[in-house]
C-alpha cells in the first residue's frame, strides 16, 4: 500500500479569467492538472498516484459561475455549484431535472463545494483503478475487475471494451436527457459538443469519461429551451441515503401533449456504462404512445436487450429496467 | 434537571492545562507540550502557530523559486472574525492550516476525503469539508471553525442543545455536527425535521447519536437555549 | 431500594462542554515542541516474507531521524500481532517505520526505503485455506485464536461434498461442547431448520484513527493514545514497549470512538514511543490515516457456519446444533466463533445443543472484538431462523422468541448448569410487544402501497454484560469533596461518569461536590476494567460500590473516634458523618478527612488491603495521606453470568421496483437491569441500533481474492449508516428491573443494541419479501434487487469477502 494523505508538493495557480486558465494550460500541457471543487482531485493527490507538478484552480474565474437565461435557453458557468443548481430559480422552473439530480449529490458540503463541470467530468470510480493498480485506464495493459473472481459489482453491464468502469455522475444523464451543449475552449478556439459525443467510452479513450484533453476548458454548459418545462424524472439507487454513488441512475425529460400522447422524449442511465447511456429504444417505445404500466415495462426491458453481466453486477439489469420503467411511467411535470 | 461536576486532570507537572495565550486570542488554543531532549516538562504552553518546528508540511523542496504568476504563499486569512497572515504551501489543505499552523484543533480530520464531515467548517456562511479544500481557494472568504462559534464565553444555542440532548458520544464528529448545525440555522432559523436532516447529512457518527444531534437542532431551532445576547454563530 | 438520589436520574455528564466547543484534546491535537513525524512502510502485498530492508536512502535525506524495523521492538510468539511485520500476512501490514522532521520528509523516506519482499501465496476465505492443499495464510499453520495454538488444519475433500449446493462443510472442529440428547431432542421436534450461512466481517471505522504521539523523559514513555481505558491497557502497552508498566505515562482523555477495537492495547499505539526511543526522546507524532486504520484499526470477525434447529410444536427449542467456522484475520484475533455458542444457548435455552467451531487465518485485516463480538453474528444469522420456523409452525413471532428466552432461572454454560445474575428478556418481548403494538404491526406485513411493501420483523440479542474482581479507589479530601478515581476510557458512553455516581451515591454526596479523575495513568487511578464488552456499567459500579463503603465504614469508624461511641452510632448525613440520636455530634466529611490523614494506617491509604491489584495498590501509594481513601477490591457475590439483553421491533416500507427501503419504525427494549442514567442508555439504545442497521445492510470488508486488496477502504465504500438511515420513528425503552448481582442493580447493554436491530432489520426485509431468507449478510441492495426479479443471486453460497 502507499502512503496516504501527504499531498506530493505542485505549483498552484489561481487564474482570474478563462483567457489566463487557458493560457495556463497551453503553457504547461500535460503537467497540468485543473482543479474546481476539489472533492476529487485532493483524494487522488493524498492517493499521491495523481502527480501534477502544476495545478490550476480554476474556482476564481467569475466568468465561469451562475447560471443566465439566454434566447435559446440557459448557460451554465461550469464553476456553478452543486447547490446552487439544486436552488436556482430559473432551473427549478423549467429545467428541474437538474435541480434534482443536484440534490441527489453526495452530501451538502460535498454539494457547496462541488461544480457541475466537476461533477460532470468526473473520473470512473472503479476501485482497482482508484488503487493505484497499472490497469488500462491506469496506461497499464489489463483490468483485474473483468476477471474469474473480480470484485465488479458496480462496474458495466454495457459497452465494455477491456476497461469495465462506469459513468457514475448523477449530473451526466440529466446532460443526455435535456440534450446540453457542452462548450470547450482551448488555445485554439472554442467547440461546441452535444452530451452525447462529450462523454466517451473505453472505445474512443480508454483514460477517459469525456472527450476533454489536458488542454481544454469546459467553460459552459448550454441547454437548449425545447426541453423546458418538459414532464422530468430523476432517481437514484444507492447502497445508503447519502454520500454513495449511484448504483444505476436514471434522467428522463418527457414532452406530451394535451391528450397525453407522448411527442418526444430523452432518457438516459448512469452506472451502467462508461458514459451515461442513452435509451433509444425506450424513447421510440413510448413515442406517439400513452404510456400505461405494460409500455412502461416494455420500455424498461427492451433497454436491458444487449447488457453484458460481470460477475456481481447482474443485478443492474433488473434494476435499470425498472429504472427505465419508472422514469417512463411516473414523470412529472 | 443537570447536575454539575468537574474533571481532574491532574495537578502535577505533568498537567495538561488549557489557558489561553495573553496575546493570540482565541486562534491559539493548542495544547503544545513544552519539550526538549534535555530539560524537563515544566508545563504546558498554549502557543500560536509560528512557535516550535513542528512541519506537517514544511519541506526541503518547498524553499523553491516559485514560477511567475503562481500563488503567493503569505496570505491572508479571516477565521474566526480575525485575520491572519499565514505562510500556506500550495498544496495545503485548510483542515491542515487551521490544525497544524493556527491550532485550531476542534477541526477534525477522521476520513480526510471529504466523507465524513468531521472537518466541517463555514466558509462564507455555507458548509465545506475543510479536507478537501486548498487554502489558498478559501483565501478571502470568511472561515467560522468550532473556536469561533461561542461568543464571550457563552455557548451558542446549537451547543447547548446538544447537551441537553446528549448529542456527542464519542465527542469527534462533534464539531463538525455543530458547524451544521449553526449554518443551517442561519439560513433557515425554523427548518422541518426533514430540511435538518439533509442539511446535516453530510456529517457522518460513527457512534449513530444522530437522533440526538437531530433532536438537538430542533431544539435550538425552537429557541430553548435562545442567546442572551449576540447572534447565531 | 427505588429510592436512589443518583442512580436512574440524567445528569450533564462533565466533559461535554469541551465536546461540543471543539476544546476536547484527542491524541492527534497534542502537539510537543521539537515533535517529530512518523509514517509508516506498508506491505502492499497481501502475504510476503521480508528478505530484506535497505534504509540507507532513506537515511540520507536531510530531517530523517530514526527509521525502526523490525529489529527495533519487542517480539511476541505467533499469531499474536506483532508491532512491525517480517511476515506481512495483511496488505497494510507495517514493516518498517519512519520519524522525520515533517511528514512530506517521512513520506518521501518511506518511498526511499527499499524492502526486499517475497511475495507469499495469500487466502482470503476461510473455506479456502480448509479444503486439502489449501494456502495458510501464515507460514506457521491457519488455524488459531487466544487459546488455540497456531496449527495447519485441513479438512477432507469428503468434508466438502456438498459445497457446490451451498452446504457448509462440516469437517473436524477445533473446539465442541455439548450438553443433554440432542439425538432425542431432534426427534421430537415437529420442524427442523437446517441452514449454511455466512456473515461479513466489518470495519471498525472508529473516527478518530489510532493517532497517537509519544516522548521519553527520565526512562519514562510518555504515550498519547485512543484507548478504551487508561489503566487497563496499561500493562499492554508495557509490554510492546519493552519496559514495565510503572515506566509509561498513558494518555487517553478522550477515544474518538472505539467499538471494541481500542479496548485492549494494539500495536500501532507503541510505534510513535518506539520512534521516539530512537530519536533520543524526541516527541513523535503518528498521524494515522484513514486507509491505514482501514488495515490496522481492527474488524469484527466473518462467520460461515450451520445450523440445525428443532422446534416443539409450540416453537419452544428442543435441539440446537450449531457450527461456525471463523474469518480470523491473520493473526491472534478474537473468540466470536465461541460467543456464538453461548449466544444461542443464553438467548434459546435449548434443551440439547451442541456447538462446534474453529477459527481460520486470512490475509485480511486482523480481527478484533467489535460490538457484540460473535453474539452479534449469531443474532444475524440465528434470529432468521426462529421467523422460518413461526411460518412452518404457525406459531406468533413474538411467542416463538418469548417462549424460548431466558428469565431468572435461565442456565448457562457448556455443562447448561451454569446461573444468570437476572435475565428478562422475556420481560422485554412483551413490553416491546405492546409499546410497538406488534399485534397490529404484525397484520401489516405484506401490505402493498403501490411499489411498496410493508415488512416487519423482530429481533433479539444478548452480550455478557459483567465482570468482577476489579478495584475501587475514592478519595474524601480536606477540601471536602469525593474524588473518583476511574480507569474507565470515555468512549462516549458516559459510563466513565455515569458509574462514579454509585460511590456518591453510597456516601450521599451531592453531585457537585464529585470530582471524577480519570484521562490518564498518572493521575493515579485503579485497576479497573475498561470502556469495553457492555462491562463497564456492572463492573465499574461494584468496584466503585466497596471502594465507597469501604470509604464509608473508615468515616462512621473516624466519626466514633473523634466524638465517642461505636461506630456504629452514626450515619452519614449531608456529607457529614453524624450521631444516630444526638445531633449535637456531627462532623463535616471535610473534618474527617482531615482527621484520616492524621490517623494515617488504613484511613488514609498508608495502609492498603493485600487483595488489590498492583497497579491499585501503587496508585494507593502514591495518594496515601492525602485524605481518607476508600480503596477495595471487588469481592461481592455474583452467582454467574450477567446477560445484557435487547428485543427489537421493526417496520420497513421495501419499493419492489428498486429494492430500496425506508426503515419506518424501530423500537428496542434493553433488559439493563436498573437503568442507571436513562439519557446515555437513550444514546446507546439509538446509536448502536444505527450501527446494527449498518451492519444488517451496508458493512462489510470485500477482497479480490486475486489480488488480496481490500475494495472497500473509505467510508463510500464501506458505508456506515448516514442521516437519511435513521428511522421515521425511532425509540426504546428497558424493562428496569434490577440485577440481583449487582449492588445498585445495573448491567451492561452496549452490544446486544447492535445485534437486536440488525436481526429486526434482516427480518423485515426478509417479511416484506414475504418470507424470502438470504442467510447471508449483510442483506445488501443487489441481493434484495435480484430475489425481487427472482433472479439468481451473483455471490456465490458462503463464500466469505466478497460482494
Amino acid at each position: 500500500m502507499m502512503i496516504k494523505d501527504v499531498i506530493p508538493g505542485f505549483e498552484l495557480y489561481r487564474p482570474a479569467t478563462i483567457a489566463d486558465a487557458i493560457a495556463l494550460l497551453d503553457e504547461h500541457k500535460a503537467d497540468v492538472w485543473k482543479l474546481a471543487g476539489g472533492n476529487d482531485s485532493l483524494s487522488w493527490f493524498k492517493d499521491r498516484i495523481k502527480r501534477p507538478k502544476v495545478v490550476i484552480d480554476l474556482t476564481g474565474i467569475t466568468e465561469m459561475q451562475g447560471v443566465k437565461e439566454t434566447p435559446d435557453g440557459i448557460e451554465i458557468g461550469t464553476l456553478t455549484k452543486i447547490s446552487e443548481i439544486e436552488k436556482d430559480p430559473v432551473i427549478n422552473k423549467s429545467y428541474k431535472l437538474l435541480a434534482e439530480a443536484a440534490s441527489k449529490v453526495a452530501s451538502p458540503q460535498i454539494r457547496n463545494t462541488g461544480t457541475i463541470g466537476g461533477n460532470v467530468s468526473q473520473d470512473a470510480r472503479c476501485w482497482y483503478y482508484r488503487s493505484g493498480l497499472p490497469c488500462y485506464r491506469a496506461g497499464g495493459n489489463t483490468c483485474f475487475s473483468d476477471t474469474p473472481e473480480g470484485q465488479n459489482r458496480e462496474h458495466a453491464i454495457f459497452d465494455a471494451n477491456r476497461c469495465v468502469a462506469v459513468s457514475q455522475s448523477d449530473m451526466a444523464p440529466t446532460m443526455i436527457a435535456l440534450d446540453a451543449k457542452m462548450v470547450i475552449r482551448n488555445a485554439k478556439g472554442d467547440r461546441v459538443v452535444s452530451a452525447e459525443e462529450f462523454f466517451v467510452g473505453p472505445k474512443i479513450d480508454i483514460r477517459r469519461l469525456t472527450q476533454l484533453q489536458p488542454e481544454d476548458l469546459l467553460v459552459a454548459i448550454r441547454i437548449p429551451k425545447e426541453w423546458a418545462g418538459a414532464r422530468f424524472y430523476f432517481e437514484k439507487v444507492t447502497d445508503r441515503a447519502t454520500w454513495d454513488f449511484a448504483l444505476v441512475n436514471v434522467a428522463a425529460a418527457v414532452q406530451t401533449d394535451a391528450s397525453g400522447t407522448v411527442s418526444n422524449s430523452r432518457i438516459a442511465v448512469g452506472g451502467v456504462a462508461a458514459t451515461p447511456r442513452r435509451c433509444g429504444v425506450a424513447e421510440q417505445t413510448i413515442k406517439g404512445q400513452k404510456v400505461d404500466q405494460s409500455l412502461a415495462e416494455l420500455a424498461g426491458k427492451s433497454e436491458t436487450r444487449g447488457a453484458h453481466p460481470l460477475n456481481y453486477n447482474a443485478f443492474k439489469i433488473p434494476l435499470m429496467a425498472n429504472l427505465v420503467m419508472r422514469a417512463v411511467r411516473d414523470a412529472q411535470a | 434537571m443537570a447536575e454539575d461536576c468537574r474533571i481532574a486532570h491532574g495537578g502535577d507537572a505533568h498537567a495538561l492545562h488549557d489557558h489561553p495565550a495573553a496575546s493570540d486570542g482565541p486562534l491559539s488554543e493548542i495544547v503544545r507540550i513544552k519539550a526538549s531532549r534535555r530539560s524537563f516538562i515544566k508545563g504546558v504552553i498554549a502557543s500560536g502557530a509560528t512557535l516550535g518546528a513542528t512541519g506537517y508540511l514544511f519541506r526541503a523542496s518547498s524553499a523553491q523559486a516559485k514560477s511567475v504568476g503562481a500563488v503567493e504563499r503569505l496570505i491572508s486569512l479571516n477565521v474566526n472574525g480575525q485575520t491572519r497572515r499565514v505562510d500556506v504551501l500550495p498544496y495545503e489543505t485548510l483542515a491542515n492550516t487551521l490544525r497544524y499552523k493556527l491550532g485550531l484543533t476542534g477541526t477534525k480530520l477522521s476520513c480526510d476525503r471529504g466523507e465524513c464531515g468531521a472537518c466541517t467548517v463555514i466558509a462564507d456562511g455555507i458548509t465545506i469539508y475543510s479536507c478537501t479544500t486548498l487554502t489558498h481557494a478559501v483565501a478571502g472568504k470568511k472561515i467560522t471553525t468550532i473556536e469561533g462559534i461561542a461568543k464571550g464565553g457563552e455557548l451558542h444555542p446549537v451547543q447547548k442543545a446538544f447537551i441537553a440532548e446528549i448529542g456527542p458520544q464519542c465527542g469527534f464528529c462533534t464539531p463538525g455536527q455543530v458547524l451544521s448545525a449553526v449554518a443551517l440555522l442561519q439560513v433557515n432559523p425554523h427548518p422541518t425535521i426533514e430540511e435538518a436532516r439533509r442539511a446535516m447529512s453530510g456529517n457522518l457518527c460513527r457512534c449513530g447519536s444522530y437522533n440526538q444531534y437531530l433532536a438537538g437542532v430542533m431544539r435550538a431551532a425552537k429557541g430553548d437555549f435562545a442567546s442572551t445576547g449576540g447572534s447565531n454563530g | 431500594m427505588a429510592d436512589y438520589r443518583l442512580v436512574g436520574k440524567n445528569f450533564t455528564p462533565p466533559d461535554m462542554i469541551a465536546k461540543v466547543t471543539g476544546t476536547a484534546k484527542f491524541s492527534e491535537d497534542f502537539q510537543a515542541e521539537g515533535m517529530l513525524h512518523a509514517k509508516m512502510v506498508l506491505s502492499p502485498m497481501p502475504h510476503a516474507r521480508v528478505r530484506n530492508i535497505d534504509t540507507s536512502a532513506a537515511l540520507k535525506i536531510k530531517g530523517v531521524v530514526a527509521i525502526i524495523t523490525p529489529d527495533d521492538v519487542p517480539q511476541f510468539p505467533p499469531p499474536v500481532d506483532p508491532i512491525l511485520y517480517r511476515e506481512p500476512v495483511f496488505a497494510g501490514a507495517p514493516i518498517a517505520a519512519v520519524a522525520a522532521e515533517s511528514e512530506e520528509i517521512a513520506a518521501a523516506a518511506v518511498e526511499a526505503i527499499k524492502v526486499d519482499l517475497e511475495q507469499l501465496n495469500h487466502v482470503v476465505d476461510p473455506l479456502d485455506s480448509l479444503y486439502p492443499g489449501g494456502v495458510n495464510a501464515f507460514s506457521g499453520g491457519n488455524v488459531a485464536n487466544v487459546k488455540l495454538p497456531l496449527q495447519t488444519v485441513k479438512w477432507t475433500a469428503k468434508d466438502f461434498a456438498g459445497f457446490d449446493q451451498g452446504n457448509m462443510p462440516l469437517g473436524k472442529p477445533s473446539e465442541e461442547w455439548h450438553y443433554g440428547d440432542l439425538d432425542a431432542g431432534f426427534a421430537k421436534a415437529k420442524v427442523i431448520i437446517e441452514r449454511s450461512f455466512q456473515t461479513a466481517g466489518t470495519s471498525h471505522h472508529t473516527m478518530e484513527t489510532r493517532s497517537n504521539m509519544a516522548y521519553w523523559q527520565n526512562g519514562k514513555c510518555y504515550v498519547h493514545g485512543s484507548m478504551q481505558s487508561q489503566s487497563f491497557v496499561l500493562p499492554q502497552i508495557a509490554r510492546m514497549l519493552g519496559v514495565k508498566p510503572a515506566d509509561v505515562v498513558f494518555i487517553a482523555e478522550y477515544c474518538g470512538g472505539g467499538f471494541g477495537s481500542k479496548g485492549n492495547a494494539y500495536p500501532l499505539v507503541v510505534i510513535s514511543g518506539h520512534l521516539s526511543k530512537k530519536a533520543n526522546g524526541r516527541p513523535v507524532m503518528l498521524r494515522v490515516s484513514r486507509e491505514e486504520e482501514y488495515a490496522n484499526g481492527s474488524a469484527r470477525a466473518g462467520f460461515q457456519g450451520w445450523a440445525k434447529i428443532g422446534f416443539a410444536e409450540d416453537g419452544r427449542i428442543t435441539a440446537l446444533d450449531i457450527f461456525v467456522v471463523q474469518d480470523n484475520g491473520p493473526n491472534i484475533g478474537f473468540w466470536d466463533f465461541r460467543n456464538a455458542g453461548e449466544t444461542a444457548q443464553v438467548v434459546y435455552q435449548p434443551e440439547a445443543m451442541r456447538w462446534r467451531g474453529t477459527a481460520v487465518l486470512t490475509n485480511t485485516p486482523p480481527r478484533g472484538p467489535q460490538r457484540g463480538p460473535g453474539e452479534n453474528q449469531t443474532a444475524m444469522t440465528i434470529e432468521p431462523l426462529l421467523d422460518e420456523a413461526a411460518r412452518k409452525l404457525g406459531v406468533d413471532r413474538l411467542e416463538i422468541r418469548r417462549i424460548n428466552a431466558p428469565d431468572n432461572d435461565g442456565f448457562e454454560g457448556e455443562d447448561a448448569k451454569g446461573k444468570l445474575t437476572s435475565a428478562y428478556l422475556k420481560d422485554a418481548l412483551v413490553k416491546g410487544g405492546q409499546l410497538f403494538d406488534w399485534e397490529a404491526k404484525k397484520k401489516l406485513s405484506g401490505k402493498r402501497n403501490g411499489n411498496k411493501v410493508i415488512g416487519v420483523g423482530i429481533g433479539s440479542a444478548f452480550h455478557a454484560a459483567g465482570s468482577n474482581g476489579f478495584d475501587g479507589l475514592v478519595r474524601i479530601l480536606p477540601d471536602g469533596k469525593l474524588y473518583v478515581h476511574s480507569g474507565v476510557g470515555n468512549l462516549g458512553t458516559y459510563s466513565y461518569a455515569s458509574t462514579s455516581r454509585v460511590p456518591a451515591e453510597v456516601l450521599g454526596y451531592k453531585w457537585e461536590n464529585v470530582v471524577i479523575v480519570h484521562g490518564r495513568s498518572d493521575n493515579h487511578l485503579p485497576w479497573m476494567i475498561g470502556q469495553f464488552g457492555s462491562n463497564t456499567t456492572y463492573t465499574a459500579s461494584r468496584g466503585n460500590y466497596v471502594a465507597a463503603v469501604d470509604a464509608k465504614t473508615k468515616l462512621l469508624e473516624i466519626g466514633a473516634t473523634v466524638m465517642g461511641g461505636a461506630a456504629t452510632d452514626y450515619d452519614l448525613k449531608d456529607e457529614r458523618v453524624v450521631h444516630k440520636t444526638d445531633a449535637s455530634k456531627s462532623l463535616s466529611f471535610a473534618d474527617a478527612a482531615k482527621k484520616a490523614i492524621e490517623l494515617g494506617g488504613k484511613y488514609s491509604g498508608k495502609d492498603l488491603p493485600p487483595d488489590i491489584n498492583p497497579l491499585t495498590k501503587a496508585s494507593a501509594t502514591a495518594l496515601a495521606g492525602s485524605g481518607l481513601m476508600g480503596v477495595a477490591k471487588d469481592k461481592l457475590p455474583k452467582r454467574g453470568l450477567v446477560p445484557g439483553l435487547v428485543a427489537g421491533f421493526c417496520m420497513i416500507e421495501l419499493d419492489r421496483e428498486t429494492g430500496q427501503f425506508e426503515i419506518m419504525e424501530y423500537l428496542g427494549v434493553a433488559d439493563c437491569g436498573t437503568v442507571l442514567h436513562p439519557e446515555g442508555l437513550q444514546t446507546q439504545m439509538l446509536g448502536g441500533s444505527m450501527m446494527g442497521f449498518g451492519l444488517a445492510t451496508t458493512e462489510r470488508i470485500v477482497y479480490d481474492h486475486q489480488l488480496g486488496l481490500p475494495a472497500n477502504v473509505q467510508f463510500d465504500q464501506a458505508k456506515p449508516k448516514t442521516y437519511l438511515d435513521m428511522p421515521k420513528k425511532f425509540s426504546w425503552s428497558a424493562v428496569d428491573r434490577p440485577d440481583r448481582d449487582n449492588p445498585v442493580g445495573v448491567k451492561g447493554i452496549g452490544e446486544p443494541i447492535m445485534g437486536a436491530a440488525a436481526s429486526a432489520l434482516i427480518n423485515a426485509i426478509a417479511d416484506a419479501l414475504g418470507g424470502t431468507y438470504f442467510h447471508r449478510t449483510p442483506v445488501v441492495r443487489d441481493m434484495i434487487v435480484n430475489a425481487l426479479a427472482d433472479r439468481p443471486q451473483s455471490y456465490k453460497p458462503l463464500q466469505a469477502n466478497t460482494m
